[in-house]
Order: structure tokens, then sequence, then C-alpha cells
């Protein structure tokens, strides 16, 4: 949306004064300290600039790793909202809750802003000066770098830095990441992260994967659901069923649900490939051969889901071409994780779909600049070398394992046996609070810096097979506090630490990736006769640099050799409960648990808000005399937390859920002390191929406390009943309607 | 607008209103030739609430914390609603949920307007329900009346409570609309401050209003792009033309075509036959028999 028509030179000059894309500060928000800073009249005021009128800047989302692209609204001098970038081939100008409050992560008043020295306030002299001196006389083997999903130009910056280290130690951790599916997908498909084109398929069946809700590129998925979902497309209506445990976001939108049991999604792929083998579908050999004992009777026996609906299923699949199965979540956290998403992986090259709904996606033509993402397993090398005394000095940067590590791991004792702690944080979280030093970033929306998505969503068009996008983030305004960094100038004056003559051209992060991008002008789009200011500023306000990426291909075949499914994990029958930590689209991980709009937006499902809450099905409460509000203790091997029970048909009656997230012991007023960290009590099992947590393998037991709350929920005492009253949310059968002609 | 006034032109409000007229009770007065609308299609609708998170960013809504929302009291003027199926809330689940975006109906023959004692609440030419915040002196009269309980009542003076915006979280109110104080009524304003700008711009151009020249804060942010929002008088927009293809009148009470048995169309207004003549159309979420 744009409210006026400024003059674009104008518009590209204020861009290009390097640094201060928003040169302005707000009225009655400026420190006027002897000088320090220059204060504009609004009576000479840049031509773009008129009071009461907001300007757009196109910026990066830096709430998940989707990156979508993003406008900032900007008025007086402050961003006041963030909406989608209409150009964008991810989010479409479309954005989700989570993004919307990336506002409240730059405004958040419990933000960090001085550097903290074992909790006092230093400068930053102080502050980098004692990593400097901490770093000298130690190997680069002794120091550690753990990070989040990193990508662009500050990757590069910090791969140069661990290289002026002499480090090979760098730990990319997500708590909540598609780990396993990378590697399966790379066996099934050849590739770890294909597109997949849920707007072209007729069916969908996802084993766990909450495409709408928190599974990678959510926003991007959703737009596609609602092409699939349109009567008026040649394919007719799509048609969605979900395989899960517990339903998601994605399964409550499905026209069917499937309440499987735990750790048997690979089985029941299996049986429906079997299901496709007697109902004609013509199997290759080795596959006919693998899933020759998954009888739709004996998978019905095994999932507890009933064969007839095994062969209404396949009857479906068969029916409705293309489809698209997706492995999720729910399907990888277990042991054989990896062996259900390759089974499941499996009835797409048995169907047909690979090459129609699951597409290649192309790559970065920079390896530099490609998406470093993260998993679980790099904790466990990092907590395994930090036992053992390996590492003197460990940084830390977007990652709060104290807090996403399971207790069982120590790793916060571990974590404190090295000398030197350093983390690089936006709030005191478990993990800032752990550290000698914590060095305040800049919010991401006072920051520079470029964004390569792992999931790489393409514009319709012949050349979507070599699509690739750099994004840029763009400071929305001036800086909150003077003494937060961003993270390219901490690295760049930690590399001036080492090699002091190669950096010292640039004076700050800016500087460097503005050289970086005028030296590859031509790569990025531009012509060696463009000029220099002229491309920067014109490519910094599109904030979305189409590149010609690497085209990669799907494997049309794959054997069966692979797979050898092992029979999901027993119960136990002091634990008789499974546990399936539930991530959810507006808490995650937890990063984001200091946003009060994501504390206050209900959980789509259970509507509760401010708080954490443990789903069970009602006929296993009934069992145990549990009834809603009954603070229950959810105990497992390795620990026990107690949260409010909350009975909830969408989950199977052998599984409890209680949402990842909440919990948190620091971060801030809004996170701390809501809810209990479920993480804590997540049993050390690993997932037999990657080695990843297998988040799904927790058995519990569940036992009153004797104490009672009335949940704090949206949905009233009737518990999302109508009440008898026929036309408040209406449903009707596909049959009834003829959507094809709808305007 | 006092009960004597309101009683005089009782005609006004209950009978022409808005079976013959366009919008503004008095709109031989003011004519308009817009009239604010809505479609929602609850096909599409994911129920993943970022709608919802959009209309705090842009309103200046509050957050109110735990205690103050058990009490009822959250400032959601966007919120989703999660049914689930009659026979089905109980035990067992064999497909989704339904979710419902609900936020102000802007209806025609609003029941809150005619019971405001002081006329805070009344009609905009541009078929909007509308709340004069100075006026309110917070009898919450209207919402007792609505029938969809999308009225918010400031029970606390929010910009002054603790932790609601403490500094710098002040700075990202939106400047466009007021922050309310204590004592007032609030509600869904389909975006008001919006429709301003794209009127004043329309005026200035020297042209009328066209679809797409504005778009609600919820309408812009849904992923799944369910919310449709324009002007109903324009046979032009995008809403018009649902509207009509849905065949949803927004002058009848009981729509033509759900005389007819069997009719294929999946639009409906909610609790239409309580005669608010509502200016949302919902279109009824789709399921898959086959499955």
């Amino acid at each position: 949306m744009k409210e006026n028509d400024f003059n674009r030179r104008d518009f590209l000059k204020v861009l290009g004064w390097g640094g201060t894309a928003v040169a302005l500060s707000g009225c009655g928000n400026t420190s006027i300290q002897d000088g320090q800073e220059i204060v504009t009249s609004y009576v000479t005021l840049p031509s773009y600039v008129i009071p009461s009128i907001a300007n757009y800047f196109n910026s990066t989302c830096a709430q998940c790793d989707a990156g979508c692209n993003i406008m900032g609204r900007v008025r007086e001098g402050r961003v006041l909202k963030a909406e989608g970038n209409p150009n964008s081939p991810i989010n479409r100008g479309k954005m989700c809750g989570l993004g919307q409050s990336g506002v409240q992560a730059h405004y958040n008043p419990d933000r960090i802003r001085q550097p903290l020295l074992k909790g006092q306030a230093v400068t930053w002299e102080a502050a980098l000066g004692a990593i400097n001196d901490k770093l000298n006389g130690v190997k680069g083997e002794q120091v550690a770098f753990l990070t989040g999903g990193m990508s662009g130009h500050v990757q590069a910056l910090f791969g140069n830095y661990m290289d002026a280290l002499g480090s090979k130690n760098h730990f990319s951790y997500e708590a909540i990441s598609p780990a396993v599916l990378r590697v399966a997908n790379k066996k099934a498909y050849g590739m770890a992260m294909p597109r997949y084109r849920i707007d072209k398929a007729r069916v969908v069946v996802s084993f766990g994967a909450d495409f709408l809700g928190a599974w990678v590129s959510p926003v991007n998925f959703a737009q596609q659901y609602a092409q699939f979902r349109k009567g008026t497309r040649p394919e007719g209506r799509g048609v969605l069923v979900q395989v899960e445990p517990k339903m998601t976001l994605t399964g409550a939108n499905a026209d069917s649900w499937i309440g499987i049991r735990p750790g048997t999604e690979g089985m029941l792929a299996l049986g429906v490939i079997n299901a496709l083998g007697s109902a004609g579908i013509k199997l290759p050999a080795d596959i006919a051969a693998a899933v020759k004992d998954y009888t739709p009777e004996r998978v019905g026996v095994n999932t507890g889901v009933p064969f007839e609906r095994i062969n209404k299923l396949a009857t479906l699949l068969k029916e409705r071409s293309p489809s698209l199965v997706l492995a999720g979540d729910a399907a990888e956290g277990y042991v054989n994780g990896s062996q259900n998403a390759l089974a499941i992986a499996m009835l797409n090259h048995v169907l047909g779909n690979v090459g129609k709904t699951v597409e290649a996606a192309a790559s970065v033509p920079f390896p530099q600049i490609a998406p470093t993402v993260g998993s679980r397993s790099s904790l466990n090398k990092l907590n395994d070398g930090l036992a053992a005394g390996k590492y003197k000095v460990v940084f830390s940067y977007g990652a709060n394992p104290v807090f996403s590590a399971p207790a069982a791991m120590k790793f916060k004792d571990n974590f404190v046996k090295a000398d030197f702690k350093v983390a690089f944080a936006q709030y005191l979280d478990e993990t800032a609070q752990a550290a000698d030093l914590v060095l305040p970033l800049d919010s991401a929306m006072e920051d520079w810096g470029t964004v390569v998505p792992e999931y790489m969503a393409a514009p319709e068009g012949s050349d979507a097979d070599t699509y690739a996008q750099m994004s840029f983030r763009q400071p929305l305004m001036q800086k909150l506090y003077p003494d937060t960094r961003g993270v390219g100038d901490i690295l760049l004056a930690l590399l001036k630490q080492r090699k002091a003559d190669e950096y010292k051209d640039f004076e700050d992060f800016y500087s460097y990736l503005h050289n970086a991008v005028l030296k590859n002008k031509v790569a990025l789009g531009g012509k060696t006769t463009d000029d220099d200011d002229i491309f920067w500023d014109e490519t910094l306000s599109k904030g979305i640099v189409p590149l010609k990426g690497v085209a990669g291909s799907v494997s049309a075949k794959m054997s069966a050799a692979d797979l050898k499914l092992s029979p999901a994990t027993g119960t136990d029958t002091n634990y008789p409960l499974r546990l399936i930590p539930a991530v959810s689209a507006s808490m995650r991980d937890g990063r984001n648990a200091n946003e009060p709009w994501l504390q206050e937006s209900p959980d789509p499902l259970t509507t509760v808000v401010w708080d954490s809450w443990v789903e069970i099905h009602p006929k296993t409460a009934a069992k145990l005399g549990i009834a809603e509000g009954d603070i229950v203790e959810v105990a497992s091997k390795s620990g026990s937390i107690k949260s409010q029970a909350y009975l909830f048909p969408g989950i199977h009656p052998d599984a409890v859920s209680v949402p990842v997230g909440y919990g948190h012991e620091g971060m801030g007023r809004y996170a701390k002390g809501v809810g209990a960290n479920v993480f804590s009590i997540l049993d050390p099992v690993f997932e037999q191929e990657t080695g990843e947590l297998a988040l799904n393998e927790t058995n519990v037991k569940i036992s009153k406390t004797g104490q009672r709350v009335i949940i704090v929920k949206e949905e009233g005492p009737l518990g999302g009943s109508q009440d008898g009253r026929p036309k408040i949310a209406v449903q009707v059968q596909a049959d009834k309607v003829d959507l094809s002609k709808e305007v | 607008m006092s009960v004597s006034n309101l009683l005089e032109n009782w005609s006004k409000f209950r009978h022409t209103h808005p079976v013959e007229d366009k919008g503004h009770p008095d709109w031989e007065a003011y004519p308009s030739d817009i009239k604010w609308a809505m479609a929602i299609d609850l096909d599409a609708c994911t129920g993943c609430n970022a709608c919802s998170v959009a209309c705090y960013a842009e309103n200046n809504l509050p957050v109110v914390g735990k205690e103050k929302y058990s009490h009822g009291q959250a400032m959601h003027w966007m919120r989703i609603e999660r049914y689930w199926d009659e026979s089905e809330s109980g035990f067992e689940v064999d497909q989704g949920a339904r979710f419902l975006p609900m936020m102000c109906q802007q209806c025609e023959a609003a029941p809150c307007e005619t019971v405001c004692p002081v006329g805070a609440t009344n009609h905009t030419e541009d078929g909007l329900n509308s709340q004069i915040y100075n006026r309110c002196i917070g009898s919450r009269y209207c919402s007792a009346n609505c029938p969809y309980k999308v009225r918010y009542f400031n029970w606390y003076d929010y910009p002054t409570t603790k932790d609601v915006w403490p500094s710098p979280m002040n700075e990202q109110l939106n400047p466009d609309l007021s922050v309310r104080s204590k004592g007032v009524m609030e509600k869904c304003t389909f975006c008001k401050q919006r429709t301003y700008v794209a009127r004043n711009n329309a005026k200035t151009e020297g042209r009328p209003v066209q679809d797409g020249d504005v778009q609600t804060a919820c309408q812009e942010a849904c992923p799944a792009g369910a919310i449709t929002f324009g002007n109903l008088y324009d046979p032009e927009s995008k809403v018009a033309q649902k509207w009509q293809h849905q065949q949803v009148e927004l002058t009848k009470e009981k729509q033509d075509k759900d005389k007819t048995e069997g009719n294929r169309l999946r639009g409906y207004r909610i609790l239409e036959e309580l005669r608010p003549y509502p200016s949302v159309m919902y279109l009824e979420r789709v399921r898959e028999s086959a499955v």
C-alpha cells in the first residue's frame, strides 16, 4: 500500500546516505546531547517525508528462518508496523502473526542496552578487549562458536572470523528444525529441500507436517493452500488428509484427520503403498517386495488406523493425481524418524508426484552466503566437547541452548565449564545469564544484513528452476539505544583484532556490505555501466535480489534398498503415555516468548493464552480421573513439569502433548515464569541415522497434584460447541456446493 | 441521541432502513456512493491468528495480560472462534475444526446503535457502525445488545497500566488513530483510518474510490487471502461480485436462495434472522465427503 507518491529520486538519494536509511528521529523521542545528534526541523524535511504520511522501506523478517520479505511502515522516524512485500515470491505481500510481532522485538522494554561483563555494564572497548585477552594464547581448536541458522554476508564474515581464529568448531543449532527430513529428502529426492507444490496437488497427505503453522515456510505454504482449496482451479478443490498423533493447525484444517499411534507413520505409508498395489498401481519390483508384508489389515492393527480408512486413502490417491505427500515433525521425531520420512517419500515416487508436485529448487550461486542450517546433533557435539573440557572460549549467537536442551544433557553444567563464554543476545535469556560476557545486539529493525532462505520459493515463470534470491535487511529506523550493535559490526570489530590490515577499509558492517554488493554488481543483476550509487539504492529499495541460481534436479527413482523400517519403540509400563512436544505457530522454540502479542494470541486449537497446558484425550483423562484445569505433573525418566490439563479430542489416547517455548526463567517480563519448559524433561533418545534428538520418544506418566485452576482461554465453557445454533461457523459437504463458478 | 429523539425517529432506524435506503439513516441528507463490506471465505481461513495480531498492530489494541483475559476483558477486535462438530466435540474427531474470524459485522440496522443513550455509537454515511469515543459515557448498553459480542470496553486506563505499553513499546502506537482511555467502548472500525486515506486520495485525484485502493489490516496480513473488503455499491469490486454470485443481499433478512432446497451456493450471514443486516458475508467451509 502506498499512501502518496513521493519523488523517487529523492527517495533513492536518502537511502544512499549510508547506514541511515531513515535519518529522522521520532518527534519527542530525540536525545539532544551536546550536538551528538542532528535534529532535523520539520520545516526542512527531505521532500519524500510528509508528516503524517507513512513511508515504506523494504527489509526481511527475522522472526523465523523462512525469510519473508517485509516492508516497514515508517512515520516520523519510527517504524510502526511490518507489512508483507507484494513482490516477494515467498510471502507475496502477506505476513503471519509471528512476523507481525517483530516490532515488539524491536521496541521490547527488556532488551539489553549495554555490554555486560560478569553482570556489570561495561564499555564496548572493555568488552571487545576482554574477548581479545581471553583469546590470547588459546589455540583455534579451543574456541567454539554456536550459532542458529545463518546466511548472507554476516555468514561470510563469520566464516572469515572462524578462519582467522583457526577454528573449525562452528556448531549450527536449531532447537526445532526439519533436520531428519533434510537427510531423508537427500536420499529420496536427491535434494534436502525441494519445492513443494501444494497449489498444484489435487490431494495433499501430510504426515505431521504443520505447513500452515510452523513448518519450513508457512506463509508461502498458506498461500499455496489457498490456491489448492479453490474450486475454480482446473484441478478442482484439493483434499487435505493429515496423519499425526496430535492435531496441529494444519490438521485442524484437514478434510480427514487420522490420529495415528505415535511412531507408526512410516508403516502407514507402506500400508498405503501396499493398498495402491492391490488397487492396480504398478509398483517397481523392489518396492513391491518391500511392502509385501504391510497389508492394510496388519498395518491397521499396528497403527490404530482402521484398514477401511487405509484403503479409502489409497483409492483417493489413485483417483486424484497429482497428489503430494509430506513428512513433517510428527513423523521424524522418533528413533526410526529417517526411515519414517523415507517410507513417506516413497509414496511420492510410487504416485508419480516427483517432478510434478515435488520440484527441484535452485541454490544460490555463492556458497559463502548460502544458508547454513541448524540441527540438534551439532549441539550434542558441542556438549560432548564442553564436557570433555575441550573449549576454553565459547561464543553463542542466535541460539538459547540452556533453555532448549533437555536437562538430561546437562548442557548448562558443561557450558559453565568453559573459561570464557560470550553471548550475543537481545534479551538476558537463559544462555546469556550463564555467559561471562553479554554483547547487546541491535534489533532486526536496526541492523544491516542479507538473507538467503533455505526454502527457495520461486515466482511463476519459465525460469523458476534457476530462481534463487537474496534479500536485504536494512534499518527501518534509528537505533533505540546507542550501545547496542549489529552482529556484523561485532564480527567486524573482532576480525580487526586478528587481521587489522585486511579490514581497515571497512569502518562498519554497512561499508563491508556496500562494498561486497558493489563488487558483485553484475552477478546481482546490474550492468558494469550502472552507476554504483544508483545500483545500490535501487537494489536496496527493492529489498529482493533475484539471482541466477544453480538448478538442481530431483531424482525420479527411489530404491527400496535404503528402506529398513524398524518398528516403533514400545511404551514403558511405568511411563505409559507418549509425550508429543507441540510446536505452535506463534511460540515456536520460545525465542519470541517475550513479545506480548504472541502470548495474548490464543493457541488456535485449545485457545489457551499466557500459559502452557497438557493436552489429554478425554478418554485417557476419564481413566485417570482428570478434569479440565487440574494441575497435573508430567513426569519422564529425565524430569517432571507441572501444568494445567486441557481435555482435547484431537490427540491419540496414548499420547499427551505440551507446547514448547514456554517456561522461561529469564528473557523478560512477558516470558519469565509463564508456563513450563517441556524441553527440560525430554529423554536423551536420538534418531538412529542422524543423531538428532528424537523429540517424540519421551514416555511419561501423568498424576494429579490436587490443585486446580480455571484455564484462561478464548473459548467459552461450552468448549467449542455451537450450542445448537446451526448458522455460526457453517460447514458444507463438497458435493453439496458448486465451487467451479465462484468469483 | 436522546430517548425522545430515538423514539421520534424510530422509523428511520427500524423501518425504511436499510430496506429501501442506501446505508446512512439520513441518507437523503447524506447520499453516499460507498458501502464498505466484507466477504470471508471460511474454506480458505486456516485459523492462524495473523489477522488478529495485525489488528493489534494497526489499531493500538492493548495486551491485557492473563488475569484480565480471564475476566473476559481481552481487547481483540478481530478474534478467531474455534468450533467442533456437535457430534464430535466429546470424544473423537476425524476431521478438522471450524475456524471463524469474528469482528464487528458493521450492521446496517445495528442493535447497538439504537440503545446508546448518548448517540456515541452511530452510523456513518459509508455504511459503518462507528463509535465516537469522546461521546461515550460507558453505559455498555451497546455491548449488551450486540448479538456478536464484538464490542470491547476499556475497564482500565491501559496507557497508564503497568506493562501494557512500557517505554519504548508506546513508540509503536499508530498515530493515525487514538489510544482509548478508561470508560469507553471500542470495536472494529474496518480500519477507518485506512478507508479515510483512500477516500481522501481519491478525492484529491478527482475520481471515485476504486477497488484495491484500500485494504484492512487483517485482509492485508491474511496469508490465505480469505478476506475480501471493498465497496458493495461498486459493481466492479470483488466484494460486490462475491455477494452477487452468492445471492446474498444486504437488505434481506432471509435470502431468497435459502428458500429453495438444495441451492449450491455457500454465502451466508451470521444471525441474519435477528435483522441486524450485517455487512459481512461468510462463505461456508467445505469438507470433502469422499474421505
